[in-house]
């Protein structure tokens, strides 16, 4: 995993590096698609992390493109990293033919209605997808539906940091065509979507990290830089003991996909990550203080996301309340076995 | 601006089959009173600890030529963990398993190593700490617990504090002035392993809050230390006490103390109809303790590389103590219940001892403030 981690942080560094120097994140927010951005995405092969060598991916897995979603949140990246790779695996789980375009996933949680039309809130980049990867849960099994960008409507909407979420009507004779997904749960997919904002958030907060201690050290009041005071020292060691917890919640998730212990990992990521986020941007910004509250400067970027992204698949009340479930019914006595469990 | 490590780590079937062993041990001699299970390090139980040292579960990681067994710091991390979840009365032998034989090891002479290490995993040599002083706490620098050089060795005198179980510990590793204090601070102090039963110490026990006596003032009276007994080299004591800081402000003593409340609230709330914010309140502190078992667990295998993960103990440490103090506050709004000191048993026993504890869980081996100064240095910060 540490080779193959280094590799990908190299390449997709450089590539976000240029992404970062670009107005994507413009053009984003004003409501056009980064195209050139997404051309270079593709031409880098990014798209097919997750696929396998069959299929003309990296064979990366989730584990590798959990590591690319941690540093597209590191970057700020202004594409729909965690949606489009989640999506293209998907399609390909379900035998679907595979091309180079933009997918975003949509899940059901109700049951599928026999007719009239169904309600998707929320649905990230929908307004610029080729289609949708629908999933939802029939009898049991997980069942896939690609709906055609001409065959829904949107009603158009975006996060705080002006990622496209948008409302989505579909009606139900579009969602006929139903392939089945075999081995994969709609509890599954909920929660790599989760992991995959989890990796975003840990990377925003690295980033953010950095940014606030660069800046105490350089900005000086009262003669001195403000790092040197004690009361910002101490916030910001809080500030980086939350997020190295974060980064390593979302790694030890990552350590565990395909395991047993799989979704309780993610829940423990998400949960880390979301309740962390919060308390991450407010020191970031009291320690940036008027400056760090312009559009101007850099540190919004990541800020907004985190404010965005903490709520997104479930915020840390939501998984923790099922987490906190989840340890409600083992049997008594079994949390400490449980537990032990996770490091084995 | 250094990275902070914490790459998780998983452990291998080695320490799963050890950890199967250390249950069974307990199935057999784990019937601890509800009154000694939180905090159950600060419990002392020498007939306990000579019970862990038959098992080889004291000095676990050192070399079997010195009495030790020899293993990975992964396995020491097992072996402790499951003892202190289980409430386990560890605190006779902890000091000395934690911080005084890697001490040792580390900067002692191999007449030490020899003299005191077997007789730590026999259990049958206790240490204690010896650097707060009355006025010198979170400024361990300014101790001013002098020892003068004569013949064949150092006479000491002054005194230290918060000392657990130096009524009950045979040796102490002393931070002492050996020098004049200079423009550095951290110059001219030594350690030296002082014999508790010498001539010329005096013992007075320091009653808790809580009411426990395990806290001791010592005084020294020109207490004569022979050569032998220093620890490492004169005048440098300073970076020796450094390293052992990063045994100690890791281990999953820094989150465990309060554990059995946790535990015993999860049962108590499971025959109770429980309200949304109730079970989040519980999977937030879960997923708390989860990711600080990585962290130390992380920690450990540095450990292991021949590392001296500083900054990464500080944040365990910071991090554990948080939740643990934190732990009782959350617990006694969704339990509806009062606390009761005088309990025998229960939830109610379990809420006052973790209450009344909690305070010292983050001054003991360097209060909030300091960790937090020493994580800001590594953000290069100071």
């Amino acid at each position: 995993m540490n080779e193959l981690s280094h590799l990908i942080e190299d390449s997709a560094t450089k590539l976000f590096e240029s992404f970062s120097e670009s107005d994507g994140i413009e053009k984003m927010e004003s409501g056009v698609f980064p195209e050139a951005l997404w051309a270079d995405f593709i031409a880098d092969g990014w798209l097919r992390t997750l696929l396998s060598e069959e299929n003309e991916g990296a064979g990366l897995g989730l584990a590798g493109g959990c590591l690319l979603m941690r540093l597209a949140g590191y970057y700020a990246v202004p594409l729909p990293v965690v949606e489009s790779l989640l999506a293209i695996y998907l399609l390909a789980e379900a035998g679907l033919p595979i091309t180079d375009r933009l997918y975003s996933p949509a899940i059901i949680e109700t049951a599928l209605p026999e007719t009239g039309e169904i309600r998707l809130n929320g649905i990230p980049w929908a307004r610029h997808a080729a289609g949708l990867v629908v999933i939802c849960s029939v009898a049991g099994e997980t069942q896939l539906v690609l709906v055609k960008r001409d065959d829904y409507e949107i009603s158009e909407g975006c996060n705080m940091a002006g990622e496209p979420r948008d409302d989505v009507v579909i009606t139900s004779d579009k969602l006929q065509n139903k392939a089945e997904l075999v081995g994969i749960s709609v509890e599954d997919i909920n929660s790599w979507l989760a992991l995959g904002r989890a990796a975003q958030i840990a990377g925003a907060m690295r980033s953010v990290l950095e940014r606030t201690v660069e800046y105490a050290n350089e900005r000086a009041q009262f003669g001195r830089q403000i790092g040197k005071f004690q009361a910002v020292q101490q916030q910001l060691a809080v500030q980086a003991e939350l997020t190295s917890a974060s980064i390593c919640a979302v790694d030890s998730a990552i350590a565990h996909l395909g395991t047993e212990q799989e979704w309780e990992l993610i829940a423990c990521a998400k949960v880390t990550t979301s309740e962390s986020a919060g308390i991450a941007a407010k020191t970031a910004h009291a320690v940036h203080a008027a400056i760090g509250f312009t559009q101007e400067y850099p540190l919004q970027l990541s800020t907004r996301r985190l404010w965005s992204w903490r709520d997104e698949q479930g915020n840390e009340a939501e998984w923790s309340a099922r987490l906190g479930a989840y340890c409600m019914n083992l049997e008594a006595d079994s949390l400490w076995c449980w537990l032990a469990k996770q490091t084995a | 601006m250094q990275q902070l490590n914490f790459e998780p780590v998983l452990t291998s079937d080695k320490e799963t089959a050890l950890r199967e062993h250390v249950r069974s041990f307990l199935a057999e001699h784990g019937d601890f009173p509800a009154a000694n299970v939180i905090d159950s390090w600060s419990v002392c139980d020498p007939a306990f600890s000579k019970l862990l040292a038959e098992q080889g579960w004291i000095g676990m990681t050192w070399p079997t030529e010195y009495g030790g067994g020899g293993r990975s710091y992964l396995e020491r991390y097992v072996v402790i963990e499951e003892l202190l979840a289980a409430g386990a009365p560890v605190g006779a032998h902890w000091v000395a398993d934690r911080q005084s034989g890697p001490l040792l090891l580390r900067f002692g002479t191999e007449a030490q190593r020899q003299y005191f290490l077997p007789k730590v995993t026999q259990g049958e040599c206790f240490f204690a700490i010896g650097m707060s002083e009355p006025n010198s706490g979170s400024d361990l620098a300014s101790i001013k617990t002098r020892a003068e050089r004569v013949d064949g060795g150092w006479i000491v005198n002054g005194s230290k504090i918060w000392t657990s179980w130096a009524h009950v510990c045979h040796y102490m590793i002393t931070l002492c002035r050996t020098a004049e204090p200079s423009d550095n601070r951290h110059a001219g102090l030594s350690q030296l392993i002082v014999d508790l039963h010498a001539e010329g110490i005096t013992i007075r026990p320091i009653i808790t809050l809580a009411g426990e006596a395990h806290f001791n003032e010592i005084f020294f009276d020109n207490v004569f230390v022979p050569d032998e007994h220093v620890a490492g080299k004169v005048d440098e004591g300073w970076s020796q006490v450094m390293a052992e800081l990063a045994f100690e402000r890791s281990g999953p003593e820094r989150f465990l103390s309060s554990y059995k409340l946790l535990e015993e609230s999860i049962s108590v709330l499971g025959k109770m109809a429980l309200k949304q914010e109730s079970m989040a309140t519980i999977g937030k502190f879960v997923a708390r303790l989860m990711v600080l078992r990585q962290m130390s667990l992380s920690v450990a295998s540095q450990l292991q590389d021949g590392k001296l993960p500083v900054n990464e103990a500080s944040v365990v440490k910071d991090l554990g103590t948080s939740f643990e103090q934190e732990l009782p506050e959350a617990m006694r709004l969704i339990l509806s219940t009062e606390p009761r000191a005088n309990a025998k048993e229960g939830i109610e026993r379990l809420l006052s001892d973790t209450i009344l504890k909690a305070p010292s869980f983050s001054l003991r081996g360097g209060t909030r403030e300091i960790l937090r100064g020493i994580i800001a240095r590594g953000l290069g910060l100071r």
